[in-house]
Formats: structure tokens, sequence, C-alpha cells
């Protein structure tokens, strides 16, 4: 069905955690690496000159409004899968068109077309602008390139990469899967990798350019054992340059995903009901994402749909939980050197030391609260309008040690990693699901679980994380996507181990 | 039919076969649809705009690759098509990857879906609005004061679906799809704002409701939210509503898929013919259902469509097996998805069977949640009301039920005579027993 209104994180493969300890930051002078490219693409391609732009904002605001946009996209993007042992399929797409907006207040008015000809783009043009009725506006006489820093430097541009380099890698994996474990029964590995070019123009006279990247390669196995079977999967990836992809990678998901499924053999029932929860580093903050990234995107604050609408500035969780969301990280999923409404990408803390600091807003809301964009104004392609989004979205590290935050639950459940996730904004409530995790007895971790989903509410989980651990990681998957108003955008996610008092785990095994 | 793209799709097969793909199949779709949502009575976005699809399945040397573009120049189409088959020979070979056989083709039916509404190029710009408008209203005024916000919306659109084969196939569907509802939220207690929802489907205008239904319905349902809590964890009876059991049959219908059955993903794999049920789950695939969004005359492999008893009185018939996933099987292919799903209603309404459960929960909503096609292993989150003797007691939230699907279908006692038809899985709601409800 079409336009039902949910978000949800959806994952269209298992993410994965890395090992960096710290957020890493770019060393000074990084920035000023050459591009992949230089600014100029859709000019020199498809002819996308200054005046033509100015021709197309014009009637955008022909019945005035407060400012309009335009937003071109190529995006070329390949897969090659392997299954049953060969690499025997590709899938590729082209996504070529351009989306036109026209804002009043917070009003939009919006139309795209696939054609990059004069008179279709007016023609969308002329729809964007029906939401305004009044004198028409003029746009810029100029447009200026908006600086902006490059936090996915390429050495190679992926459609530059042959697919004889794609095809021993997807290989690769499928073969060392099944090296790894006799029980192995079945592998699908694909790699995938996405090359986005888009331009925004201004009618205030911004133009700016961005190659986004996006690739990861994924395995996902069957194990069989005495009639059973289990599956697991695994990827790794990003905004990487193809170099990432190395024969150590390949050996880390073919590891991760056969250990992941042939554990699942020896684990147990899951229980059922409220108790302590501790999330593993990495991937989990997932539940960040959820319990309470969505509630802070500014459009569901501005029109006070939110159960955080009346608590910025307020304390909302304890004194060590700092909560940033960022998109400057190198190379990961979540990272923009620009907005896709032409803001330059940027870093912001929304719960600064327990204290909410910062909704995420696009160009509407910072209208709205009279503030600036933090650069979250994103969309899904040309063809939909821009909403706040999160880009990569922590909680930064405590003090303690995981063995003392496992310890501090003494009897719970401890979450490994999660394959979906959705919340209820004006409630505040979310659910995430557990497809890897441990129980906890006794302060020790022991039986493996799997399949369970998670409730809790966003506003009572966070004053409910009680500790911290010093092992801070970012998830490093390159195959999920977060999904709002019926567009799906990368981001990504990452947090220590951390304790929540209570949440309820949807078992089928009721407690004793 | 629209001559210019029947005239790019034929131009395609020709295109690819010159440059050398052994065969080819090749699907094109538009859509024209207009997008309008109102919030505080006046419009928050006016969207409007055409988009086109081409997709080609290149089999060149035993391989086969897919690929799709907007780009629909035919310079670049052509390039597109060319370098598509390049890159297809560089794979590795697949032997069951052909074009079916043409004999699946035959014995297409002939008749009138109704899936195209006739009056839908009548729609004017003040129709929309008109009933955007009137849905908004109907919501704001049965919500009353206790509403923050509400956001009324429509969708139509136009569709057509072009499908053409190097081996004889020609196939062409024109559809209409029309979409109405709200979303409001409300001021509980404390910071609690639920939000709930009611949007209706149809591909023709006369069926639907009136957006005055639509609108208090919406409001009706978030209402009902207030005052949500979680009670203990227990084993309760729970009535699952008509238009949310898709999201839980989901689960369960993709492990009845042939590329799950052939990659050992599926739950099901060695059920057929067996009991995998209650005597009450029956489960119908008829592409053939006057007006509903699943209606086909042919499917994506080009097989003439026919009605089949998949579920018989939880006994499972058939899978959803394509020609690829047959090939590799070494199986009768039937079809490789669902059209329109059935579940053939019971005699008594949702209120007759509340009043004999005793207490219970209705679920009117899910959260989260998953579903492992491999194990049959689910999990997920609920809201809705808990009852006791048909009387409403409070709602429910941040609660969850689950079990595992080769269990959990044992358990469903009743059908409920409620069939939601605004969907093309017309499912009515199901009431099971002794099912593990988690909360405090």
């Amino acid at each position: 069905m079409k336009n039902i209104t949910r978000r949800s994180f959806l994952k269209t493969a298992t993410s994965a955690a890395a090992v960096s300890l710290v957020v890493p930051v770019l060393p000074e002078g990084w920035y000023a690496l050459a591009r992949a490219d230089e600014p100029g693409y859709f000019e020199n391609e498809f002819g996308i000159t200054d005046g033509f732009c100015k021709k197309v904002l014009e009637e955008a605001l022909s019945k005035g409004g407060d400012f309009a946009d335009l937003y071109f996209e190529h995006t070329i993007s390949n897969w090659v899968i392997l299954e049953d042992g060969k690499v025997n399929r590709a899938y590729s797409d082209v996504a070529l068109g351009v989306g036109i907006r026209t804002v009043k207040g917070e009003q939009v008015g919006f139309g795209f077309t696939q054609e990059l000809s004069k008179k279709s783009m007016l023609n969308a043009a002329s729809t964007a602008a029906t939401i305004a009725s009044a004198k028409a506006k003029k746009p810029a006489g100029k447009f200026k390139w908006l600086e902006t820093k490059n936090y996915y430097p390429l050495k190679t541009l992926l459609t530059a990469v042959p697919i004889e380099s794609k095809l021993p890698l997807v290989q690769s994996v499928n073969d060392k899967c099944f090296a790894k474990s006799p029980l192995i029964v079945k592998v699908n590995a694909q790699f995938h990798d996405q090359q986005k070019r888009i331009l925004v123009v201004t009618s205030d006279g911004i133009k700016a350019e961005d190659l986004q990247p996006r690739n990861y390669l994924y395995a996902s196995v069957v194990a069989e054992k005495d009639g059973r079977r289990e599956r697991a999967g695994w990827n790794l990836g990003g905004r990487k340059d193809f170099s990432f992809y190395t024969n150590a990678v390949v050996e880390e998901i073919a590891k991760e995903a056969v250990d992941r499924a042939v554990i699942l053999f020896d684990s147990v029932q899951p229980p059922a009901g409220e108790m302590p929860v501790v999330l593993g580093p990495g991937v989990t903050g997932i539940l960040l994402h959820e319990a309470i990234g969505h509630g802070m995107e500014a459009d569901f604050n501005r029109k006070k749909i939110s159960t955080f609408a009346t608590m910025l500035g307020k304390k909302v969780a304890e004194p060590f939980v700092t909560i940033i969301d960022d998109g400057t990280i190198p190379y990961l999923l979540g990272s923009i050197n620009v907005d896709d409404e032409g803001t330059p990408g940027q870093k912001t803390v929304l719960v600064d030391k327990g204290i909410l600091s910062s909704y995420m807003y696009d160009k509407i809301s910072a209208r709205h609260y009279k503030v600036k964009s933090t650069g979250n104004g994103r969309r899904q392609s040309y063809q939909h309008y821009v909403q706040p989004r999160m880009r990569n979205t922590y909680m930064l590290a405590g003090p303690a040690t995981p063995e003392d935050v496992i310890k501090s639950a003494k009897n719970g459940i401890y979450v490994q990693d999660v394959s979906n996730g959705q919340v209820k904004i004006g409630e505040g409530d979310f659910a995430f699901y557990v497809s890897q995790g441990k129980m906890i007895e006794d302060g020790k971790l022991t039986a493996p679980i799997k399949d369970l989903n998670i409730m809790g509410n966003g506003p009572k989980m966070l004053k409910n994380i009680t500790v911290l651990a010093n092992d801070f990681e970012m998830s490093k998957g390159g195959g999920g996507a977060c999904g709002k108003g019926g567009q799906a955008v990368p981001c990504g996610f990452g947090q220590p181990t951390c304790l929540v008092k209570s949440m309820t785990v949807g078992g089928v095994r009721r407690r004793e | 039919m629209n001559k210019e793209m029947q005239d790019l799709v034929v131009w395609a097969v020709k295109t690819a076969k010159s440059a050398g793909a052994d065969e080819c199949r090749v699907r094109m779709s538009s859509e024209r649809f207009v997008n309008i949502s109102y919030r505080e009575r006046k419009p928050e976005t006016i969207k409007e705009a055409s988009s086109r699809g081409f997709g080609i399945e290149i089999f060149v040397n035993g391989r086969y690759s897919v690929q799709s573009t907007s780009d629909l120049r035919k310079d670049a189409l052509k390039d597109f098509i060319s370098n598509a088959i390049t890159t297809t020979k560089l794979l590795a070979e697949d032997p069951f990857r052909t074009l079916p056989d043409p004999k699946y083709y035959k014995g297409r039916a002939k008749r009138d879906l109704g899936v195209l509404d006739p009056e839908y190029k009548k729609l004017t710009p003040e129709d929309r609005h008109k009933l955007v408008k009137a849905v908004e209203e109907s919501c704001l005024a049965k919500g009353g004061k206790k509403v923050i916000s509400v956001t009324a919306s429509e969708y139509d659109s136009h569709d057509e679906l072009l499908l053409m084969t190097s081996n004889g196939f020609e196939g062409h569907m024109e559809s209409t799809f029309y979409q109405a509802g709200a979303s409001m939220t409300v001021q509980d207690e404390g910071d609690r704002r639920p939000t709930g929802y009611n949007y209706i489907a149809c591909t023709k205008k006369k069926d639907m409701p009136t957006p005055e239904e639509i609108g208090a319905e919406a409001a009706k349902r978030t209402l009902a939210l207030l005052g949500g809590k979680k009670i203990k964890t227990e084993a309760l009876p729970i009535i699952i509503e008509n238009r949310n059991v898709p999201r839980l049959l989901g689960g369960f219908m993709s492990a009845m898929y042939g590329s799950n059955i052939q990659q050992k993903r599926s739950f099901l794999a060695d059920k057929k013919g067996k009991k995998i049920a209650s005597k009450h789950f029956t489960i119908i695939d008829n592409p053939f259902v006057k007006g509903s969004f699943g209606s086909r005359l042919f499917d994506n492999d080009g097989f003439a469509t026919k009605k089949r008893t998949m579920i018989d009185a939880g006994v499972l018939k058939e899978f959803f097996v394509d020609w690829y996933y047959s090939r590799k099987l070494g199986w009768e292919p039937t079809t490789g998805r669902p059209s329109n799903l059935i579940i053939p209603p019971g005699k008594r309404s949702v209120k007759e069977i509340m009043k004999d459960l005793g207490r219970g929960i209705l679920i009117t909503g899910f959260i989260g949640g998953n579903s492992n096609s491999t194990t049959g292993d689910t999990s997920i989150g609920i809201t809705g009301q808990l009852f006791d003797k048909g009387k409403p007691v409070h709602a429910v939230a941040e609660m969850n039920i689950a079990d595992n699907h080769l269990k959990f279908w044992h358990k469903l006692v009743e059908v409920a005579n409620d069939p939601w038809i605004y969907s093309s899985w017309r499912t009515p709601s199901l009431v099971f027993t002794d099912v593990v409800v988690s909360g405090l």
C-alpha cells in the first residue's frame, strides 16, 4: 500500500559493528585532497546552466513563496549477486531527474521530471508554484558554489571499477563461508555499489554539487545441524573507496556470518516481560535511532506531534549521557558533505550531558524555530521532498568496563545484533528486533537467544540508561536504510555497551 | 494503451536481440499521480508528477542480468542495452535461467478486472482539495479538544504496465488508485501524544467511503489509544483486527516462496500436504477479484494467472513458485507472488466473538517486530484494547506477542465476518487463544 505514515528502520542487510574506539576525525588539511571529480558535472553532462536554473526557479516562484530549490540527481547503482556457488546475477539501475520545490511558510509545492528538458522542468516548476498565490518573486541573479568539505574522497570512482574486479570478491566470500564450517549449506553473497551525483540550486543563490558513494559486501548463510536450520548474515561497507574491500574485510564478513549462524543452534527460548537490557556496542545504536532520534527530528516537534515537543532545554537523561547526530564522520553510511537542500554537512549535539540541546532541522523547521538549519534536510531521491532526517547518530562512551555493565544487570538479556526497529513518535513507544543476543544470569553472559522484539518508551528509556561502558563503536554496515514518510535514506549509528534498567522483552517463555 | 510506450518496448526487444541478447524480457511502467495534504486547514504539501520506468532482463550465453533506467533518451537507452549485454556475458553461467516455456503464457483469462476507473480523468484539482478538506474537518470535529494535530491527505494515480518477451509474450495493464486518510495526534497524560490514523485505498473512486467517514474513523481510532499502558505478562486470547492481519501473515507467507524454499530458508519447505494450522486457516490466491489491487491476468513471468487454494482448512496445498525457482527445484511452477490473498470470512462479528472470549486483547496496531522465514520464529510489538466479556477495559501499549508460526496458526480458533476490502490481502479479523502477551 502506498503512503503509509510509519517511521521505521528497515534493514536490507544485516548491519555490522566496528572496532574503532573513538569517532574517527579527519586529519588537518585532509579536506584539501582533490575530489574524485570537479564541480560542473550536470552542466557538462546534461547542459544544466545557471541561466537555465534561474528560469526554472523564476517559474517556481511565479506565484510567490519564500524560496524554491532544484535538486538534480544522477544515480548509478549496481549489484552482483552469488547464489548456489556462482556469481550468476547482476542488477543495475540508473536514476536521472530533477525535483522542484516551492516553499511558503511551512507549505510545500513539489513537482519532478525525469526529462531534463526546458519544457518538462518548467512544467514541474509550475506545479510546485501552485502552493503559493501571491505576487511573483525573483530568485537570486547569480549562483555561488557552496564550499563543502569532503568526508568521502575516493581514489577511484565506483563506476570506473570493472565488474571483473567485483566478481572475485563475491566469489571469495562464498568460498570462505563454506570453508569455515561443515554446517553451512547455503551462502548468498552480494556486492553493491552506488554512485549518486546531486546538484542543489536554491533561489537564494547557492549551488552545491556532491558525489555520494555507497557500497557494501554482504554474506548471508544457512547452517544445518541435526535437521534444524539457522540463518545469519553480515556486511561491511558505507561510503567507501573500492580499496576498502581487502582480503581482511572478506575474511571478517565470512567469519561473522558463519559464527553468528552456528551459535544459534545453542540458543534457548527468550524470556518474556520487563527486565534489565544490556545493549552491546555498535549496531545496537539503532536503539537511539528509534527511541529518541526520530522524536528529535524538528518537523515532528514544530507540529507538536513528538513526545519531545516540550522538552528542549530540559533534563532528559543522566548527566553522563551525550548524544550526537553527525554527518562528518569519514566514509560512514550517514555522512554527507552537503544536505539535500544546500546546507553543509555538520555535527549536531542533541543531548548534551543529559540536557536536550537541539532538534535536527531542515530549512523549513529552522525558519519555524528561528535557528539555522543543522544540515539534516534529506530526501530519498529527486522524486521526494526534503524532510529532517538523521545522519550518524551515536552516544558517547562512559567510564565503566563492558563486564561491569553486564554484571550490574545481574539478570536480564544482552543484545548483540538487531534487524528492525520502529517508533511511534507521539507516544515515544519504540520497538527493535533482536536477531542475536545472550541471556545474562547472575551477572554473566550465558546461553544465546534470538528472534525477539523489545519494546520501550523513548523518554523513559533515556532516563533508564544507568551505566555506560568505555567501548564505543560505530556501526560499519553499508546495507541499512531508515524509512520515514515513505522515503528511505542511509544513516549510521553507534554507542558503547550500556545498561537500560528496564524494558519489555517479547519472548515466549514466561518467567517463573 | 500508450502508443509511445508500446513502440519503445517493441524497439527495446529488437535492439537487445540485434545487440546480441539470446532472449530478453522488457517491462515498462508509467505513473501519473497527484498527492495533496492539509494541516491546520491549509495545504501542507501539493505534489504532482509523471514518471516512467524501463527495465530489461537479458539472457545471453546462458547468463542473466536485470537492468533498469529512467533515462529514456533513445541514444542513451541503446548504449545502456548494449553495455548491459556486455556486462551480462562476464557473469557465471546459470543453466536454470531462461525465459519461460510459452505454454505457460496460454489460457489468459478474458475478463475485465475492474481496476481502471473510467471517471479518473474527470477528477479536478478542486475535487481533490474539497475531499481532503472534508477529511480534515470531520477528523477535527470528532477529535474535539484533545486534538494536537491533524494531517489529512489524498493520493491518486493512473498507472500503466507493459510487459513483452522475445519469445512471444505481450501483456498490458492499466489501473487507477485512490487513497484518502488522516493521521491525528492527541494529548494524553504527561508527555504522551498518541497518534492514530485511517487510510483507505480503492481502485475506483465510487468504492471509497465518504470523506466524513474516513476522517471520523481516523479520530475514533486515535482516541481509542488514550490511556495506553502495559499489563502483566500472561497468556491471553487475542483478536487481530482485519486490517492488521497482513503484517503478521506476511512473515508466514515468506516461507511459501520458491526462492526461500530452494535456498533452505523456509520453515514450510517440507510441509506440503501436511497440517500446519487449525481447520479455520484457509488461504486462497485469487487474481480475479473485481476492483482489487492484486488482480491481474498475467504474472511477472507472463504466466496466465489462476485461482489457487494455497492452504485448505489448515493443510498446506501449494507454494508460490516462479519459473526460475521451479527449474531449480525441479517442480511445476505456480506463480511467483500472491495476487489477492483471501481468507474466507466467518459468521460472527468481532463484537459477538469478544463477548464469549472473557478477558483478551483486541490488537489494532503492530510496531517493530520481525519474522524468521528459516525457523518460523516471530516477535512483534502490539497496541490495542484490553477487553473483558466484550467490554473495553483500557488501551494497551508497549506490549508484545511472540511465537513460532508452526505453533501460532494452530491457535487460530475463529475467523470473523469482516474481510478488509481496501487491500489486496483481504483478511478478516482473526481470533487466537493462549498467546503469550509480554508486558510488565
